[in-house]
């Protein structure tokens, strides 16, 4: 670059890839406005608002490919870094842990519990055993005394999870610090080197399409993929880590938040449908809720949240470069797992973009 | 030699139907599809809300391969919310071919054979074809038969369980007795050998869906029931040898002197 006047990058989509991307590129000389079709400090609109934030590259790779898990490390060592950063530049806490997860299954499932060491084992080899640890009744409760009525568990120690609900007001404080160009109330569509606004088109040496589901028609295959999260609210219960419990048919989650609170999820339907929370959904979570501890059964709603996931037809991340435009979508499942490895390639394409037009 | 699968006057080559849910992907959903060579898919509506929406990008998608399709009504628990289900899905799928489920046990998904044949009853006469999932049990099979269903799905074992034939006497009846209806085996089979095994039995085809969906190569697990639905029919129609209680050699054995093999003729 020559220095002379800042290249100019537009970003569409202010959902968590438009945040990280636009803040890590705030850290170089460039000119950046951030478009999003809503509001920015809505706590609704992305599949990023909805999701319970975990970073947990193992237990996804049971129903992934073994690419979405490397990226997952990546984005795991990433996470560390970042979130220290985020905490020094905005003095507010992100709530990043890194306390590993857990898998449970009742008695008449265990064998859920084998089948997914066994294809863990299928996709990673041996290497697989030392990352899982198995646990006995005792060992269990040790790390979660609420886990009591399980005779035996996985712990996946190097697994994490992020509270979204604090990230990501955190990145846009810092975007505001930063001087970035916050556009809302905007819905665009995305060309090389062009935003077309309602009010009409703008010229940007970069373009940067991260729309999720916004992006649809512009994507091949893109698709949604509906969620539906429970937060609840317990005195009685406390959990120190993601634990998941493996059942043939329904798979739930429970990601303890601050202040007793716990995200409960999640359901995955092929339904681009963003109606209110079913009851058969509500049901088939609280009863998996209530199974890994009865004194759930206390425990208040105090929020439902459904949306849907942006993914392609192979589930696996989208990534289109030419020149004046990037597009980055499709992290379905895997928004908080993949963003940073996913925004880290993007940023380096958009340098080297800016390289070669000077 | 044409030996064709014949479903309510529709014929098909291929003797593997299979599911479309729980697959990593869509993508490799489709390849599976596309190894298993089955012509048959089926696909459930019950939770996706279908009211509210005509156009499915993931159902746009499953259109696309060409299969006549097979919605379910799986999930539901009484005749009454099975008959609704039928009625949007073939509103929604354009077909008036439904598989019918009625589920009277939560945990194990066992077939409800009363709300079952309430509900093809009322499905019959709304002008359905109605394929039911549905028990090893004979007099079942024949209410079905009687209420005007013109093909049975017993299952092998319970839904998802991977079991295989679990009770090859009763199976047996039913080929035996209901010799003119086609017979597809329902859930229950995990393993190709097993398909081979239903099929080696007579049954008129296999439909299945997490034994291909939950392998670690999905794509290559279909075009391993697909050939094992093939060598089972082969087998059939080739006419099985009766089981023996002792070896013979198939050519006779020159270092054995000719009155041991006489002996050994006469343990036969």
């Amino acid at each position: 670059m020559t220095g002379k006047t800042k290249a100019r990058i537009a970003i569409a989509g202010g959902g968590l890839l438009g945040r990280l991307l636009a803040w890590r590129l705030s850290r170089r000389d460039l000119d950046i406005t951030l478009f999003e079709a809503g509001d920015l400090s809505a706590s609704e609109g992305g599949a990023c608002w909805t999701a319970a934030g975990m970073i947990s590259p193992l237990s996804e790779l049971v129903h992934s490919d073994k690419r979405v898990y490397l990226l997952g490390l990546q984005s795991l060592e990433l996470w560390s870094d970042w979130s220290r950063q985020l905490e020094q530049q905005s003095g507010r806490k992100v709530e990043y842990r890194r306390a590993g997860s857990i898998l449970v299954a009742h008695g008449k499932d265990r064998s859920e519990l084998l089948q997914f060491l066994r294809e863990l084992q299928g996709k990673l080899g041996e290497s697989a055993r030392g990352q899982v640890q198995l646990l006995d009744a005792n060992a269990l409760v040790e790390l979660e005394p609420a886990l009591q009525s399980f005779e035996q568990g996985l712990y996946l120690r190097g697994e994490a999870d992020i509270n979204n609900q604090c990230l990501l007001p955190i990145v846009l404080s810092i975007l505001r610090q930063q001087g970035v160009n916050l556009r809302e109330h905007s819905k665009v569509s995305c060309e090389a080197g062009q935003i077309s606004l309602a009010s009409g088109e703008e010229q940007f040496d970069c373009v940067i399409d991260c729309r999720g589901l916004g992006a649809k028609g512009q994507i091949e295959g893109l698709r949604g993929v509906r969620g539906e999260v429970m937060v609840v609210e317990s005195r009685e219960v406390v959990l120190h880590r993601p634990v998941r419990l493996l059942h043939p048919r329904y798979k739930l989650y429970a990601v303890p938040r601050s202040d007793g609170l716990t995200v409960i999820g999640a359901t995955e339907i092929e339904s681009e449908d963003r109606s209110p929370i079913s009851v058969r959904s509500s049901m088939e979570l609280s009863s998996a809720l209530y199974s890994l501890n009865p004194a759930f059964a206390e425990a208040r709603i105090v929020e439902t949240r459904v949306n849907c996931r942006p993914a392609t037809m192979d589930n696996m991340p989208y990534i289109h470069n030419e020149d004046g435009l990037v597009r980055v979508n499709g992290l379905y499942r895997h928004g908080y797992l993949l963003a940073p490895a996913m925004v880290e390639q993007v940023v380096n394409q958009v340098t080297q973009q800016l390289l070669q037009v000077v | 030699m044409s030996d064709l699968l014949t479903l309510y006057g529709k014929t098909f080559s291929s003797r593997l139907l299979v599911g479309t849910a729980l697959y990593p992907s869509p993508a490799i959903m489709r390849q599976s599809v596309q190894a298993s060579a089955s012509e048959i898919i089926t696909l459930s509506l019950r939770r996706q809300n279908p009211a509210q929406q005509r156009d499915n990008s993931f159902w746009n998608y499953i259109r696309e391969f060409g299969c006549q399709l097979l919605p379910n009504t799986a999930g539901c628990k009484s005749s009454r919310e099975a008959i609704e289900l039928a009625k949007m899905s073939q509103e929604i799928f354009q077909t008036d071919w439904i598989k019918l489920e009625v589920i009277g046990d939560d945990y194990n998904l066992q077939p409800d054979p009363f709300g079952l044949v309430e509900a093809a009853r009322e499905l019959v006469q709304l002008g359905f074809k109605v394929l039911p999932y549905c028990t090893d049990d004979l007099v079942l099979c024949r209410k079905l038969l009687d209420v005007g269903c013109e093909v049975l799905m017993p299952w092998g074992a319970p839904i998802g369980t991977g079991q295989g034939l679990l009770n090859k006497y009763n199976l047996q009846t039913l080929r035996d007795r209901l010799s003119d209806v086609p017979l597809i085996i329902d859930a229950g089979i995990g393993a190709p050998s097993q398909a081979t095994e239903a099929l080696e039995m007579g049954f008129d085809a296999v439909l299945l869906n997490t034994a291909i969906a939950k392998a670690q190569d999905p794509v290559r697990m279909a075009q391993a029931f697909k050939l094992a639905v093939e060598s089972g029919r082969i087998a059939f129609n080739s006419g099985l040898m009766l089981r023996r209680q002792t070896a013979s050699p198939s050519t006779p054995t020159l270092d054995m002197p000719f009155w041991q093999q006489a002996e050994s003729m006469l343990q036969e």
